[in-house]
C-alpha cells in the first residue's frame, strides 16, 4: 500500500502528482522528462518535495503539513538505480550485505548467502562489479536492495542499461523476482513492452502530471484521453463524427466509412449525434479479408474498409502494413490512414507484397472510443 | 598512504632530539667560517662542551637574534650591529668586546689568467664582474664598497658589482668562476683556489669585529669561556693564521 | 656524514604531511563534493601559497608567529615556541604543501559518483558511514597522490623555513638548508651526497605513489 502526493516546483517544470496503489508491481510510465525519476527520488528521500504526503504501508515518510520528513536512511526502501550504482570497490557479497551492517554478523552472513543463491550469483560472489555481465550486475543491484527486506522497492529503468537481446530474458527474471517480493514495487520505465510484461498497475505521467492511473488492463485497454493514448504509444488514433449512440454501441462516420464501436457499460456518456469523437483501432486487431474463400462470413461482415497497402515496415516477426483507405479526403498522415500489424506468416501466405488491394474488417470491440479530442490526428 | 608519514612522524618524534641540551649556539659572521671551523673542535675537546655554529652576514644574524633566534653569543664583523642590539637590549650592556681586527683582500680565481695588482685594475676590460658581500647587511661588503669609492673607481665599476648574501657567498662566486674578481675578507682568502692580494687598509675604515652576549642565554658562563678561548693563546693563534690582528683599543 | 639534517627533515616533513592530510581532507571533501557560494574564492585561497613567492609567505608567517604577535604569544604561552624551532619548520613545510594536497585530494573526491553515495544512504547508512565506506575509498587515489606530493614538497621546503625557522644546525636545519650551507662553505662533496640522497628518496616516493595509486600526479 502506497499513497503518494507530491508538489515540487522547479523553474520551467512543476511536478504535481497524486496517486495511490496497492501491493504488486506498479509501472510509472511516460516519456523522458515527465517527472517519473523525480517522483522516485522524492519517495526515496533524496529530494524534498515542496509539499505533499508519502505514506508506505501505514508509515508516514513525508508529510509537509505534519512536519514529517524521514531521513533517507530511515525509510527502509530498496532502490535499484539506473545504471545500478554498484559499489565498484566491493565484491558482490559485500555489495549485497552493505545495507545489513547493523545486523548481527551471523544473520547478515546467512541472509546474504540466501540472496546470492536465490539470484543465482553463487559463482560470482567474490568478484567485483566490473567483472560481471550486465545481467549479473542487475541481479546484484536487486539483491542489494532486497536484502534489507524493504517496505517498498523502487526501480529506475532497471533494464535500460542492458543490451536488447538480453532484455527479454532478463525481463523474465525480473518478473519472477518481483513476483516473489510481494509488497509494492515501483518500476519507472518508458518501454511499453516492460510495462506490459511486468506491471499489475500503471501510473501514466505526462509533463509532471498523472494523466491516468489504474489496473494495467484498464489503462492499456481504455486510455482516458488521446494524450494518454499517444503517451502509451497507441497507433491509429482517428477522429470521426457520431451518427448514433446507444448503451451498446456507437455508430460513427469516418471519412465516408461507417464504423460501429462497442460501447462500454462503465462509460456513462453517450456522445451526441453529430459530435466529433476520437477513437483508436489497434493495429493487431485489423483483419485482412482473405480473397480465396468467397467473401467474409457474416460475423466478420462488419466495419469493412476497402483500400490499398501503400507500404510496409519489416519488424522481424511481424510486419506493419501502411493502409490507405478508399474514400474522400487526404490520408491521415504520411500517406496512409491505418497501420495494420500482421504476422510474417500471414504476410507471406497472402502475398501482400504483390497483391496490394485489400478489404479489412475490425470487430466493434476493437474500435475503442477516447474521451476528448486531440488537436491533430495522426496514426501514432 | 597515510600510514607512511604517520609511521615516520611517530618514529621521528620518538628519536632522541638531534640537539644536545647543553650546546652553545654561536652566531658568527661569515668571515669567521674557516677560523671558527678550526677553533670550535679545539674548544669542544678542551671543555667537553658541544658548540653549534650558525654563519651568516652580520646584519642578517642580528635581525634573527632580535627576533628571538636562540643564539648565546654573537660574533659580528663590525661594531654597529652589536651596538644596535645592545641599545635594543637584546645583548647585555657592557658585554660588547672588540675581539679582532679584520682586513680586505682582492681575489681572483687561480688559473683564470687574470693578473690584478691594485684596486684600479678592476676597471680594466678583463674584469666583467666583481663580487662583494651585500653592503646592506654585511660589514665586509660595506668596507669593500668604501674601498672602491676611496680608490676613485666606484662609478666605473659599479655596474660590474655582484652582491653576495654574505662574504662567504661572494667567495663562492669567485671560486666557481661566476665572477672574475672579488673583494672579500682576508680570513677567507687563503683558499688554494684563489689568488689574493691585500687591499690597502687606508682605503677603508678599520673593520672592528665585535662580540656580545645575548640576554636570553642560559649559558652565559660557557659563552664567556668561548669568547675568552677565541682571544686567548690557543684560539688566537688560529685567528692570527687567518689574517686577523689584535684590536688596538683596549 | 652528519645525519642531523636527515633526521630533522624526516621529522619535519612527516609531521607537516600528516598535518596537511588531517587539515586538508575535510576541506578537500567540502570543495569536491559540494557546490556553494564562495567556493571559487576558497579554492583561490588554497592555491595562493602554491604560487606566492616563498619570501612573501615567509614574511607573513613571521609577522604571525613572532613573539610580539598574538598567535606567537599563544604558542609561546603553551610552551610551543614556533619561531626558530623545528615546530616553525613544520609550520613552514605545512604552508608549502597544504595546497598541493588539497588540490589532488579534491580531484579525488570529485570523481566519486554521487549516486553511489545516494545508494549507500538508501541502504540505511549514516552520513559518516557513507563517507567512510563509500566516499573515502573511492577518493583514495586522489588522497594518496596528494599525500605523496605533499611529502615531497615538505621535504624540499627551503625559503619559508629559512625565514621562519632559520638555518640552525641541530634545531631547524633540514636537508635543503644543510645543502645550502655546504655549498656556501664550499663543501661540495657533502652537498652532493645530501642532494643525491634527497633525489633518490623523492624519486622513489613519487614512483611508488604513482604505481600504488595509479593517479595522474
Amino acid at each position: 500500500m502506497l499513497s503518494v502526493e507530491i508538489l515540487k516546483v522547479f523553474p520551467g517544470f512543476t511536478l504535481d502528482v497524486r496517486w495511490e496503489v496497492g501491493d504488486g508491481v506498479v509501472a510509472l510510465f511516460g516519456p523522458s522528462g515527465a517527472g517519473k525519476t523525480l517522483t522516485l527520488q522524492c519517495l526515496a528521500g533524496l529530494i524534498r518535495p515542496d509539499s505533499g504526503r508519502i505514506v508506505v504501508r501505514g508509515r508516514s515518510l513525508f508529510d509537509s503539513v505534519a512536519g514529517v520528513n524521514r531521513p533517507v536512511r530511515d525509510r527502509n526502501l530498496g532502490v535499484v538505480f539506473q545504471g545500478f550504482a554498484l559499489f565498484p570497490h566491493l565484491t558482490v557479497m559485500e555489495n549485497i550485505a552493505f545495507g545489513l551492517d547493523r545486523v548481527a554478523s551471523e544473520v547478515r552472513r546467512r541472509r546474504t548467502e540466501e540472496m546470492i543463491e536465490r539470484l543465482g550469483l553463487t559463482a560470482v560472489a567474490r568478484l567485483r562489479p566490473a567483472q560481471l555481465s550486465g545481467g549479473q550486475q542487475q541481479r546484484v543491484a536487486l539483491g542489494r536492495a532486497l536484502a534489507l527486506d524493504p517496505d517498498l522497492l523502487l526501480l529506475d529503468e532497471p533494464l535500460s542499461a542492458l543490451d536488447s537481446p538480453l532484455r527479454r530474458s532478463l525481463r523474465d527474471d525480473l518478473q519472477a523476482t518481483l513476483r516473489g517480493f510481494g509488497k509494492t514495487a515501483i518500476v519507472v520505465t518508458h518501454d511499453l513492452a516492460e510495462v506490459c510484461q511486468l506491471a499489475d498497475q500503471i501510473v501514466v505521467y505526462d509533463r509532471g502530471r498523472v494523466v491516468q492511473a489504474g489496473r494495467k488492463s484498464d489503462v492499456l485497454g481504455r486510455p482516458a484521453s488521446p494524450e494518454v493514448a499517444s503517451a502509451l504509444g497507441i497507433r491509429n488514433v482517428l477522429e470521426g463524427t457520431v451518427l448514433e449512440s446507444t448503451a451498446e454501441f456507437v455508430r460513427l462516420d469516418w471519412r465516408g466509412h461507417t464504423m460501429v464501436a462497442a460501447n462500454w457499460p462503465e462509460r456513462p456518456d453517450l456522445p451526441a449525434a453529430g459530435s466529433r469523437v476520437a477513437f483508436f483501432v489497434r493495429p493487431e486487431h485489423v483483419r485482412l479479408m482473405r480473397k480465396d474463400r468467397g467473401g467474409p462470413v457474416p460475423e466478420r461482415r462488419v466495419n469493412l474498409i476497402s483500400g490499398a497497402v501503400v507500404g510496409e515496415v519489416d519488424m522481424g516477426s511481424m510486419v506493419a502494413l501502411q493502409f490507405r483507405a478508399e474514400g474522400d479526403g487526404p490520408p491521415q498522415a504520411r500517406g496512409y490512414d491505418l497501420e495494420i500489424e500482421v504476422s510474417r506468416l500471414v504476410h507471406e501466405k497472402l502475398c501482400v507484397y504483390y497483391d496490394r488491394q485489400w478489404t479489412v474488417s475490425v470487430q466493434p470491440s476493437a474500435v475503442q472510443l477516447l474521451p476528448g479530442l486531440r488537436a491533430s490526428a495522426a496514426p501514432g | 598512504m597515510i600510514v607512511l608519514p604517520a609511521v615516520l612522524a611517530v618514529a621521528s618524534l620518538l628519536l632522541p632530539p638531534a640537539i644536545v641540551q647543553d650546546t652553545l649556539t654561536v652566531f658568527a659572521a661569515s668571515d669567521l667560517q674557516l677560523p671558527f671551523g678550526a677553533i670550535v673542535p679545539m674548544f669542544e675537546r678542551v671543555t667537553g662542551q658541544k658548540v653549534v655554529l650558525v654563519f651568516g652576514s652580520s646584519g642578517a644574524l642580528a635581525a634573527q637574534i632580535e627576533r628571538g633566534a636562540p643564539a648565546d653569543i654573537f660574533f659580528s664583523a663590525d661594531q654597529g650591529y652589536v651596538q644596535q642590539l645592545v641599545d635594543r637590549e637584546v645583548l647585555y650592556r657592557g658585554s660588547d668586546q672588540v675581539y679582532a681586527l679584520g682586513y680586505l683582500s682582492l681575489v681572483t680565481r687561480r688559473g683564470s689568467g687574470l693578473m690584478l695588482r691594485t684596486l684600479g685594475d678592476l676597471a680594466g676590460s678583463g674584469v666583467v664582474r666583481i663580487a662583494i658581500a651585500n653592503p646592506a647587511h654585511a660589514p665586509y661588503g660595506r668596507a669593500a664598497q668604501q674601498a672602491m669609492r676611496r680608490a676613485g673607481i666606484w662609478e666605473l665599476v659599479e655596474p660590474k658589482v655582484v652582491l653576495g648574501e654574505n662574504v662567504r657567498q661572494a667567495v663562492q662566486f669567485v671560486t666557481t668562476g661566476a665572477v672574475e674578481a672579488g673583494i672579500i675578507a682576508r680570513s677567507l682568502a687563503g683558499d688554494p683556489a684563489l689568488v689574493a692580494i691585500p687591499v690597502d687598509p687606508s682605503l677603508y675604515d678599520p673593520i672592528l669585529q665585535t662580540a656580545g652576549f645575548v640576554r636570553r642565554t642560559a649559558r652565559l658562563e660557557l659563552a664567556r669561556r668561548f669568547l675568552a678561548f677565541v682571544t686567548d693563546t690557543a684560539g688566537w693563534a688560529v685567528m692570527q693564521r687567518y689574517g686577523f690582528a689584535r684590536p688596538t683599543s683596549p | 656524514m652528519d645525519f642531523a639534517p636527515i633526521l630533522m627533515s624526516a621529522r619535519v616533513a612527516s609531521l607537516a604531511t600528516l598535518l596537511a592530510v588531517v587539515t586538508g581532507t575535510p576541506l578537500a571533501w567540502l570543495l569536491g563534493r559540494h557546490r556553494f557560494r564562495g567556493q571559487a574564492f576558497i579554492e583561490g585561497l588554497v592555491l595562493l601559497p602554491l604560487v606566492l613567492p616563498p619570501t612573501v609567505l615567509g614574511y607573513y608567517l613571521l609577522v604571525l608567529v613572532n613573539r610580539s604577535a598574538p598567535v606567537g604569544q599563544l604558542f609561546d604561552g603553551l610552551g610551543l615556541e614556533l619561531a626558530f624551532t623545528w615546530r616553525g619548520a613544520v609550520l613552514a613545510a605545512w604552508v608549502g604543501s597544504f595546497g598541493l594536497f588539497v588540490r589532488a585530494a579534491q580531484a579525488g573526491f570529485e570523481l566519486v559518483d554521487p549516486r553511489l553515495e545516494d545508494a549507500a544512504r538508501t541502504l540505511g547508512r549514516s552520513e559518516w558511514s557513507v563517507f567512510c565506506a563509500v566516499t573515502l575509498p573511492l577518493a583514495w587515489r586522489g588522497l594518496a597522490a596528494g599525500t605523496a606530493l605533499a611529502f615531497c614538497r615538505a621535504v624540499g621546503e627551503f625559503g619559508i623555513t629559512l625565514m621562519v625557522a632559520g638555518n640552525i644546525p641541530g634545531r631547524t636545519q633540514t636537508v635543503p638548508l644543510a645543502i645550502y650551507d655546504y655549498v656556501q662553505a664550499n663543501r661540495m662533496a657533502e652537498a652532493n651526497a645530501l642532494s643525491l640522497l634527497t633525489l633518490a628518496v623523492v624519486g622513489l616516493l613519487l614512483l611508488l605513489a604513482r604505481r600504488g595509486s595509479g593517479a595522474r600526479l
